[in-house]
């Protein structure tokens, strides 16, 4: 094992005093001189309808009102919140089909909360009053709230775009059929001596991020406009806005602020082109638009539902010989990351099994909800859900154990992963299967709840995953990093990278002063400032670590080369015999011969001309090491997961009694914060099993826009939690680190379904697993 | 909107200010007075991010409070707990357990936490876990919260007995 300083060790987070005393400012802690608020007037009545008359009149005479826009006050581009657009090729791009149709403010409502106007006055609370007044007639249309219903010829058409609704499909030009996959799944399925088929339903779930969205916008007097927002992708929001606004780049600036949780909610743009429409407005004034709860609700993004239909064929000895796969997705009311859920969704079914031939559609059509985007896991917790209820379905038909099947099926080093082509450099599943069924006492648990008999019944369940560590090579890779070193011997780091309460970047930190050499107290992070900061991706995709990670590793490797070789003149040797100890750089073997690290940084800054010699005090030039970091690689972590439940088959109840999450995430840069990410990826995992979805009644009105209605599991929910690192360093990430970020989510829906069927016998196929499904099912089978 | 004077001591100090009758808590910590360490979740009491101590250990709600029931009375935030950068022994056991990760429920999380210790010293997990029921965190999934509540009711013992 390599000694390393900090790497490895959970040392405070260099965030959490100022976030202890909430002193942390997010952007609605944000006031500017002359600041005014924008309020955006939504359609709360209709979730489908035409604007036909919008009188502003009114509402710009309410006192304290500065300016009413409507949308054709608005001289902006249309945009689409996603970024897909930006990561790949143009020609794939065209394939794919992403579109821009969202406005800024718009005369087709296509769900519930759509931005109708906006109201800019002097306090927040004279926009409100204005926004009142303001009139709308509106003409409803047909609300269509699946795909079954949006598709059909008749049917009204959210944009001429995309015919018959459907949003997307995988492109035929790159998949043929229309499928993704390998083999001949038709001959192989046939073949099969069994198969298990459903058709199972995901839920939409919502990210609920603590802090609400919130922005200050500004167009300045030298014709800049500013945006803070706690966006999770400052860099592809800074160009998207250009683009919107037909500004250079040069002329738009992204403020990150203090990030209260994404989970994908903040990936790409939300609310930043309403707050920038707005401030184009009045120019010089900044304007604050604040997102209430029910506002982020219903207007931002979640997660993709849908019916998700799966036939799994074996051969006799458990083969995986053929799964075909249709997700098809109720997209909402617009386009943001269409073509990338669909897609995804069937990669992470390709990387977990060795399937003899595999077959995935994915599709997407336009519904009217609030849009889908991206939710932690992208695609990933849906297919767990069903995926790996279908297996095992399967392991009780075969009789064999869903572990050692696990074991034997599931791929690793050297095997295709998500992406074909693409292997696993690394893969400790079978250790995450051995320590999870450890901990929670599998084998003595199946045996003991084989034949119960009684009211209350409980179940242990496994499920396992696959996920990413960035998206190389689907999408672009690139994150870029400056390593400044200054004169006293300390560092700024600066990049684009987000934390958002993962605690990226205190593990970037960690990085930087292992690959200098330095203490980490003297690096500092400078991040959120997208004219300091060079490209970066944006937070996404769980690669924060592994790739911006290994920009940092590579920018401080160039600073602590340029660093060594100017010792190696200053001692008069090469410079692979030297070494740094406390910042002090030796010839090895000659104590006496050594040089500070400050001295260096010292004298390559305050570098003199000397008035007797006529020669330079010392080697000129601030020390800076550079990288534009294209990854070439993508180690995946995977997981086990482990779940007891007992559930009362009188009242369809169901208690969580313990979780095993075994992750294998190569190595813990910082455990507590990797940690961390997990137990909250639980916790939203078995919310997705159990609890969470939002409920639209038959206008695509939401019935549950709170947390009251919105049921999370809280702090007495939550059952007995293990979470187990499993350390197994990857060849190729920084460090030995593999991502896990959004990984915690995943295996824990399939553990918690599989734990139900142990239990009762008896799957539930739709999600949320809630008491009223299980009683029903319990009906429908007769009793248990 | 009828507006009225009323008096306030928060963090220690007296602080005056002009109120709606309908305005919250929150809203004048916030906007009137610029303490923006109370947070804005919600807004309807169902998330205990504006969690605040009202008379110094009984955790209230911010956002349901009205600011003008509020005069004369003593309030507390996050950012009052720590004194002169000494962070108050409920903080440093959140940062000693890791139990803040977003950040953005932690000031509520540890208002509430003050006032279960007051009431429960030496609280069981149950006892933890049911106190902080109305606080919602999306980013820990609770585990190193409970940790931190732990942690600071032994650093509060310690402190006790040290006095
Ligand atoms: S803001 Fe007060 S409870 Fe949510
Ligand atoms: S730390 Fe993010 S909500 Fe609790």
């Amino acid at each position: 094992m390599t000694a390393y300083s900090t790497i490895g060790k959970s040392i405070p987070k260099i965030d959490v005093k100022e976030k202890v005393t909430g002193r942390a400012l997010y952007a609605a802690d944000l006031k500017m001189p002359g600041m005014l608020y924008g309020k955006i007037v939504r359609c709360l009545d209709h979730a489908h309808a035409r604007v036909l008359k919008l009188d502003l009149s009114v509402a710009a005479k309410m006192p304290g009102v500065v300016k009413v826009l409507g949308p054709d006050d608005i001289k902006a581009h249309s945009y689409n919140t996603g970024v897909l657009d930006l990561m790949v090729p143009e020609p794939v791009g065209k394939m794919l089909g992403d579109i821009e149709d969202q406005t800024v403010f718009t005369k087709h409502v296509k769900h519930q909360g759509d931005a109708i106007c906006g109201i800019i006055a002097h306090s927040e609370e004279a926009a409100e009053r204005a926004a009142e007044k303001v009139i709308v007639e509106y003409e409803p249309l047909p609300v269509y709230l699946t795909a079954e219903e949006s598709m059909q010829p008749d049917a009204v058409q959210f944009t001429s775009l995309k015919p018959g609704n459907r949003a997307f499909q995988l492109p035929g030009e790159m998949f043929p059929n229309n499928a993704y996959g390998w083999g001949n799944v038709d001959e192989a399925m046939a073949a099969a001596d069994f198969v298990v088929e459903d058709t199972f339903y995901v839920p939409k779930q919502k990210q609920c991020q603590m802090e609400p969205h919130a922005y200050i916008a500004l167009f300045d007097d030298g014709g800049r406009l500013q945006c803070w927002t706690s966006t999770q992708m400052p860099k592809c929001v800074h160009i998207k806005l250009a683009r919107m606004f037909d500004l250079p780049m040069s002329r738009v600036t992204v403020t990150q602020t203090v990030i209260g949780g994404g989970f994908g909610a903040r990936l790409g743009m939300i609310g930043e082109p309403l707050a920038c429409a707005m401030a184009m407005a009045v120019p010089g004034r900044p304007v604050k638009v604040l997102y209430t709860r029910e506002e982020d609700w219903i207007a931002s993004e979640s997660r993709h539902p849908g019916k998700y239909w799966m036939k799994i064929g074996f051969s006799k000895d458990g083969a995986p010989v053929a799964v075909d796969a249709l997700f098809r997705s109720y997209k909402g009311g617009y386009y943001t990351q269409g073509s990338g859920v669909a897609f995804t969704t069937g990669s992470w079914l390709g990387g977990m099994y060795k399937w003899g031939s595999c077959r995935y559609h994915g599709e997407t059509y336009y519904t009217n909800h609030a849009p889908c985007g991206a939710y932690r896991g992208y695609g990933n917790p849906q297919t767990n859900f069903v995926m790996e209820q279908l297996v095992e379905r399967a392991c009780s038909k075969l009789g064999v154990d869903p572990v050692e099947w696990r074991k034997k099926w599931h791929k690793g080093v050297g095997d295709d992963g998500w992406c074909p082509g693409v292997t696993y450099p690394s893969c400790a599943l079978d250790e995450c299967l051995d320590r999870g069924a450890a901990a929670i006492g599998w084998t003595e648990k199946r045996a003991k709840y084989a034949n119960q008999t009684g009211v209350k019944r409980r179940g242990v369940g496994v499920s396992v995953m696959n996920h990413t560590s960035g998206a190389f090579p689907m999408l672009l890779e690139h994150t870029t990093c400056t390593a400044r070193l200054n004169e006293d011997a300390t560092a700024e780091i600066m990049l684009a990278c987000s934390d958002m309460g993962q605690g990226a970047h205190t593990a970037l930190q960690q990085i930087a002063a292992e690959a200098l050499g330095f203490r980490f107290e003297d690096i500092h992070i400078k991040a959120g400032d997208s004219d300091s900061n060079g490209f970066d991706i944006g937070a996404h995709a769980s690669r924060t670590i592994y790739v911006g990670g290994a920009a940092v590793k590579s920018a401080c490797e160039d600073a602590r080369k340029e660093l060594f070789a100017r010792a190696a003149q200053y001692l008069e040797c090469t410079v692979e015999q030297l070494t740094m100890r406390d910042k002090i750089i030796y010839l090895e073997g000659a104590s006496n011969r050594s040089i500070s690290a400050q001295e260096i940084c010292a004298r390559g800054v305050y570098n003199f001309v000397d008035a007797a010699s006529g020669q330079r005090t010392g080697i000129p030039g601030q020390i800076q090491g550079y990288s534009s970091f294209l990854p070439t690689s993508n180690s995946p972590p995977f997981a086990a997961c482990f779940a007891e439940v007992e559930i009362d088959t009188e009242t369809g109840e169901l208690t969580l009694i313990e979780l095993v999450n075994a992750h294998d995430v190569g190595k813990a840069i910082h455990p507590a914060s990797v940690e961390g990410n997990l137990e909250g990826g639980a916790q939203q995992g078995m919310g997705f099993a159990l609890t969470e979805e939002i409920y639209y009644d038959k206008n695509g009105l939401c019935l549950n826009n709170s947390f009251t209605d919105y049921k999370m599991l809280g702090p007495s929910d939550m059952p007995k939690l293990t979470t187990i690192l499993v350390e197994n360093p990857d060849p190729l990430g920084p460090f030995g680190a593999k991502s896990a970020g959004e990984a915690g989510i995943v295996a824990p829906i399939g553990a918690v379904a599989n734990a139900v069927f142990h239990a009762l016998g008896i799957q539930i196929i739709e999600a949320p697993i809630t008491a009223e499904k299980i009683l029903e099912a319990i009906k429908k089978n007769g009793g248990v | 909107m009828k507006k009225c004077e009323i008096t306030l001591t928060v963090n220690g100090e007296q602080l005056t200010t002009m109120v709606a009758a309908n305005q919250t808590l929150l809203e004048v910590l916030r906007e009137n007075l610029g303490m923006t360490e109370t947070k804005y979740g919600c807004g309807t009491g169902e998330c205990g991010a504006c969690t605040v101590l009202l008379d110094g250990t009984k955790p209230i709600l911010s956002c349901l409070t009205l600011a003008a029931a509020m005069d004369g009375r003593h309030i507390t935030t996050a950012a009052g707990l720590a004194r002169d950068g000494q962070l108050h022994p409920v903080q440093q056991a959140f940062v000693d357990e890791s139990g803040i990760q977003c950040g953005f429920c932690t000031p509520g999380m540890v208002m509430k936490t003050v006032g279960i210790l007051a009431r429960t010293p030496n609280p069981s997990d149950e006892e933890i876990r049911h106190g902080l029921e109305g606080n919602i965190c999306r980013c820990t999934g609770y585990a190193k919260i409970v940790s931190s509540v732990k942690r600071a009711a032994e650093l509060m013992a310690d402190q006790s007995a040290a006095e």
